[in-house]
C-alpha cells in the first residue's frame, strides 16, 4: 500500500520533472536506482518491524506467565480462611523461643529433689540462674479436604521430641470430630494449652501434683461431638495410652490402659463476657514408682476434674479472666516395697485446686494465683492405717507481665511455694521471655 | 463399675446423635440460607442481596475492634449450624477464624467448600506487600484488609456474594440476582451523592491505616498516623514526630474509630488545633449507620 503510494508519487514526480524534460533516460536510470534503494530501506524497516513484533510476542507471554504465577502465588490467599498463614509456606511453620532466669532462696540441689511428699517424687527442673525451657516448633496444614495435621516438636538443650502429632478430621457429619495420634487430652483446661498460652510462667499445683509438669499428653483417639444445641456444649471421649508418668506410670507395655471423658459448656452471659463450665474425668491402670521411695504402686487410678472459666474483655485495652479448677484423684491398688518384697493394700483420695486472676490494661497484664491440695480430702490409706505428711501444700503467686505485641511477651513472676510440706518456703523469682515467630495456629477460647 | 461408666457414656453420646440426627431433619434450605459473616458490614450486604431469603448472624459486635476478637464457643455453636461462612479475609480474622472453621465441625464451611465464602477474593488490594514481616507491624501480606469503605470494591463482594448465594441455593437464584441488580442500582445513585462531597485534595491523619480506600477513592491524602506501625500503639517519640510534620504541613483531621483510644488522639489536636473525627467503622458503629450504605452516607458526612 505504502509502496503503491511511494509509486504513484515517484511517476508524479517523474512526469512533472519530464516536462522540464532533458535527459529522460538517465532520470529513469536514477529514478530506478532510487527505487532499489526504497525498497531495500523498506526491506529493512520490515525486518525491523518483523523483529520488534517478535520481541512484543515474547515480552506479552513473559507478562502473561509473570501474571499466572502471581496468581499461582496468591491462590493461598483464597484458601486463607482454613489458616491463614500468611507465610506462603505449606505447612505453616512457627517457632516459640521460651527462656526465662530464675532466682530461690532454696539450695540447687535441694530443688532438684524438691518433691512433694504424698504426691510426686519429682523435683523441680528449673535451675538457678539461666534457663532455656524449649524451643518449640510448630507445624500446621489441612493434609486434604479431610484432615488437618499438626506436629508439636519441643526442641530443649537435650535434644527434639515429639510432644504432640496428630490429626484432626473436618468433614465428618452431625458435628462430630476425631482426632488421632498423641496429642494434649482434653481432660480439665490447662491440659490442652501449650506452656506459652499459660497465663504464668509454670503450670497449677494440682497438675504439677497428679499429672506431672506437662499434663497428659497421650497417643490414643479422641472422638468430640458438638450438638446444635441452644447453648454451646461439646462432649468428648478419649482411649489413650495411658503412660503419663505420675498418673499412670511411663511403662505402659500394652495399652490401652487409660479412658477420659469431658463436657465443656458455655455460655454468653453478655456481649463481653463468656462463661466457660465442665467436668472431665480420665481412669486408668497406674503402675509407678513414684509414690515413695523404693515402692512400686500398681492398681486403678481415677481423677475427676471440674473446670470454670470467666472472661470478660469490654474493649481492645481492658479484660479478666478468673479460672479455677478442682481435682479428686481416687486410686486403689498395692504398694510393693522393693527392698523388703512385701506388698500392702494402698487406697487414697487426694484433692487439690486453684484459683487465678488475670487482669489486663493495655499491653500489661497483672495475674494472681493461689493453688492448694489436700483442700477437702486427705485420705491416705496404706495398709489400712492413715498416713500423715503433714501441713496442706500450697503456693501464692504474683505476676506481672508486659505484652509489646501478641508475639511476644515478658513476664516477672514470684512464687511463694509451700508445696514441700516441710514448712520451709521456695522464694521462686521467675524473669521469662516468650517470644514467637512465624504463621502459628490461632489459639482456642 | 467404671466399664459401666463409660458405657453410659457411649451410649449417652450416640443416643443424643441420634436424636440430632432425627429431630432437625436438615429442613432443605427452605426456611433461609443460614449466613454467619464475621463483621456487620458483611452481615448488611448479604441482607441486601439474600434479604428474606437468608438468615444472617454476625459474629463480631459493632463495638468491638475486628482485630482484636477471640473465638468464643458461642460463636463456633453458630458457625457449626452456618451454611456459609462470610468473612472479610486478607488474613483480619486470622485470629480466630481458622478456630472457628476447624471448631465448627462443619463440612459445610471448610476452605475450598461453597460455605466458605472469602469476601477479600472479589476486590483488589492495595498495599500487598508479600515480604513483610513482622517487624513492619501488623502488615498483612495480600493487602489492607479494611476495603469496606471502598464503593468500587463493595460492589465487586456483593457481586461475589450474590453468585454464591446462588449456587448455594440455586432456588432462589434469580431473586439473588435481582436484588443484586437493584443493589448496583442504588450504589450508582448514592455515589453521585457521594462525588459531590468536598473531600478531594484534603490532608489528614490517622490513628490505624484503615481509610486508604477511602483516600484513594474519594481523593483526600493521609499524610501520618498515629500508630508508628500497623497494630502498635503510639510511642511518646513517635506523637511528638508526628506533632511536628503536623504543624508544618497543617493537616485537617484527625481520623479514629470509637474503639482506638481517645486519648492520644485529643492529645495532639490540643497541641496542633486540628479536630478529632470519630469515623464510623462499621455498620452499628453509630445510630445512624443501619446499614453498609447509611455507613458510607455517615462516613462521609463525618469527614466533610
Amino acid at each position: 500500500m505504502k509502496r503503491k503510494a511511494l509509486l504513484g508519487f515517484l511517476l508524479i514526480f517523474f512526469f512533472v520533472s519530464e516536462s522540464f524534460g532533458s535527459d529522460i533516460e538517465s532520470k529513469i536510470k536514477n529514478l530506478e536506482e532510487v527505487l532499489k534503494t526504497q525498497q531495500k530501506m523498506i526491506e529493512e524497516q520490515q525486518k525491523v518491524i518483523n523483529g520488534l513484533k517478535d520481541e512484543l510476542k515474547t515480552l506479552k507471554t513473559q507478562e502473561s506467565s509473570k501474571t499466572e504465577k502471581i496468581t499461582e502465588k496468591e491462590k493461598p490467599a483464597g484458601v486463607s480462611g482454613l489458616f491463614g498463614g500468611s507465610a506462603l509456606t505449606n505447612p505453616n511453620i512457627s517457632v516459640v523461643v521460651n527462656t526465662f532466669g530464675y532466682t530461690s532462696n532454696i539450695k540447687g540441689n535441694e530443688l532438684e529433689t524438691r518433691g512433694m511428699p504424698g504426691y510426686s517424687r519429682l523435683g523441680i527442673e528449673k535451675r538457678k540462674g539461666f534457663n532455656l525451657e524449649s524451643a518449640e516448633l510448630f507445624a500446621f496444614a489441612p493434609v486434604d479436604p479431610y484432615f488437618n495435621l499438626y506436629v508439636t516438636v519441643p526442641i530443649t538443650e537435650e535434644g527434639a521430641e515429639l510432644e504432640e502429632a496428630y490429626f484432626v478430621t473436618t468433614s465428618l457429619p452431625h458435628g462430630l470430630q476425631l482426632k488421632g495420634g498423641k496429642f494434649k487430652s482434653g481432660f480439665g483446661r490447662l491440659n490442652a494449652q501449650h506452656p506459652h498460652q499459660w497465663d504464668f510462667a509454670d503450670i497449677a499445683l494440682p497438675y504439677r501434683a497428679f499429672l506431672g509438669d506437662e499434663g497428659i499428653i497421650e497417643k490414643g483417639v479422641q472422638l468430640t461431638y458438638l450438638p446444635p444445641l441452644p447453648f454451646y456444649t461439646l462432649f468428648g471421649i478419649e482411649a489413650l495410652q495411658g503412660d503419663n508418668e505420675v498418673l499412670f506410670g511411663s511403662d505402659a507395655k500394652s495399652g490401652p490402659q487409660a479412658y477420659s471423658a469431658f463436657i465443656k459448656a458455655s455460655l454468653d452471659l453478655e456481649d463481653n463476657s463468656t462463661l466457660l463450665f465442665g467436668p472431665s474425668v480420665i481412669t486408668g491402670k497406674t503402675k509407678t514408682d513414684s509414690i515413695a521411695e523404693n515402692t512400686e504402686f500398681r492398681g486403678d487410678s481415677t481423677l475427676y476434674g471440674f473446670e470454670l472459666t470467666y472472661k470478660w474483655k469490654p474493649s481492645k485495652t481492658r479484660g479478666l479472666i478468673l479460672q479455677s479448677e478442682y481435682f479428686l484423684r481416687h486410686q486403689k491398688g498395692n504398694l510393693e516395697d522393693t527392698a523388703l518384697s512385701t506388698i500392702e493394700p494402698l487406697k487414697r483420695n487426694q484433692d487439690g485446686m486453684y484459683v487465678q486472676g488475670i487482669y489486663q490494661l493495655n499491653r500489661w497484664r497483672l495475674g494472681a494465683r493461689y493453688d492448694i491440695l489436700d483442700l477437702f480430702k486427705d485420705d491416705y490409706r496404706l495398709n489400712g492405717v492413715s498416713q500423715d505428711f503433714g501441713k496442706k501444700p500450697w503456693r501464692a503467686t504474683g505476676s506481672l507481665e508486659f505484652n509489646p505485641t501478641e508475639f511476644s511477651r515478658i513476664r516477672l513472676q514470684y512464687n511463694h511455694d509451700r508445696s514441700r510440706r516441710d514448712g520451709k518456703t521456695n522464694h521462686e523469682w521467675l524473669l521469662q521471655f516468650v517470644l514467637g515467630i512465624g504463621a502459628h495456629a490461632a489459639h482456642p477460647f | 463399675m467404671r466399664k459401666s461408666v463409660f458405657m453410659f457414656i457411649f451410649l449417652f453420646l450416640f443416643n443424643t446423635t441420634a436424636v440430632a440426627e432425627v429431630r432437625p431433619v436438615r429442613k432443605a434450605l427452605s426456611d433461609g440460607v443460614k449466613v454467619v459473616a464475621t463483621l456487620p458490614w458483611i452481615g448488611s450486604i448479604i441482607n441486601d442481596i439474600g434479604k428474606e431469603k437468608v438468615e444472617v448472624t454476625v459474629l463480631v459486635k459493632s463495638n468491638q475492634d475486628p482485630h482484636q476478637i477471640e473465638a468464643k464457643p458461642g460463636m463456633i455453636l453458630q458457625t457449626r449450624k452456618a451454611d456459609i461462612l462470610a468473612y472479610n479475609g486478607l488474613d483480619l480474622e486470622i485470629g480466630y477464624l481458622p478456630v472457628l472453621i476447624e471448631s465448627s465441625r462443619n463440612p459445610k464451611i471448610q476452605a475450598g467448600k461453597p460455605g466458605n465464602l472469602d469476601c477479600s477474593q472479589y476486590v483488589t488490594p492495595i498495599e500487598k506487600s508479600l515480604s513483610a514481616d513482622r517487624s513492619m507491624g501488623d502488615v498483612h501480606p495480600f493487602g489492607n484488609p479494611h476495603y469496606h469503605l471502598s464503593p468500587k470494591n463493595i460492589l465487586k463482594a456483593a457481586e461475589g456474594i450474590s453468585e454464591r448465594l446462588s449456587a448455594i441455593d440455586p432456588a432462589n437464584a434469580d431473586f439473588y440476582r435481582a436484588n443484586l441488580v437493584s443493589f448496583r442500582e442504588k450504589l450508582k445513585e448514592k455515589q453521585k451523592l457521594w462525588s459531590i462531597k468536598q473531600l478531594k485534595g484534603k490532608r489528614v491523619v490517622a490513628y490505624h491505616k484503615m481509610f486508604e480506600y477511602l483516600a484513594a477513592e474519594f481523593g483526600f491524602e493521609i499524610i501520618g498516623y498515629l500508630e508508628p506501625k500497623p497494630g502498635i500503639p503510639p510511642s511518646a517519640g513517635h506523637i511528638e514526630k508526628l506533632i511536628g510534620i503536623m504543624q508544618k504541613a497543617k493537616p485537617e483531621a484527625i481520623l479514629t474509630t470509637a474503639y482506638y483510644g481517645r486519648k492520644e488522639a485529643q492529645f495532639i489536636s490540643q497541641k496542633t488545633g486540628v479536630s478529632v473525627i470519630t469515623v464510623p467503622h462499621d455498620v452499628g458503629a453509630a445510630e445512624k449507620a443501619k446499614d453498609w450504605f447509611t455507613l458510607m452516607d455517615h462516613v462521609l458526612a463525618t469527614l466533610e
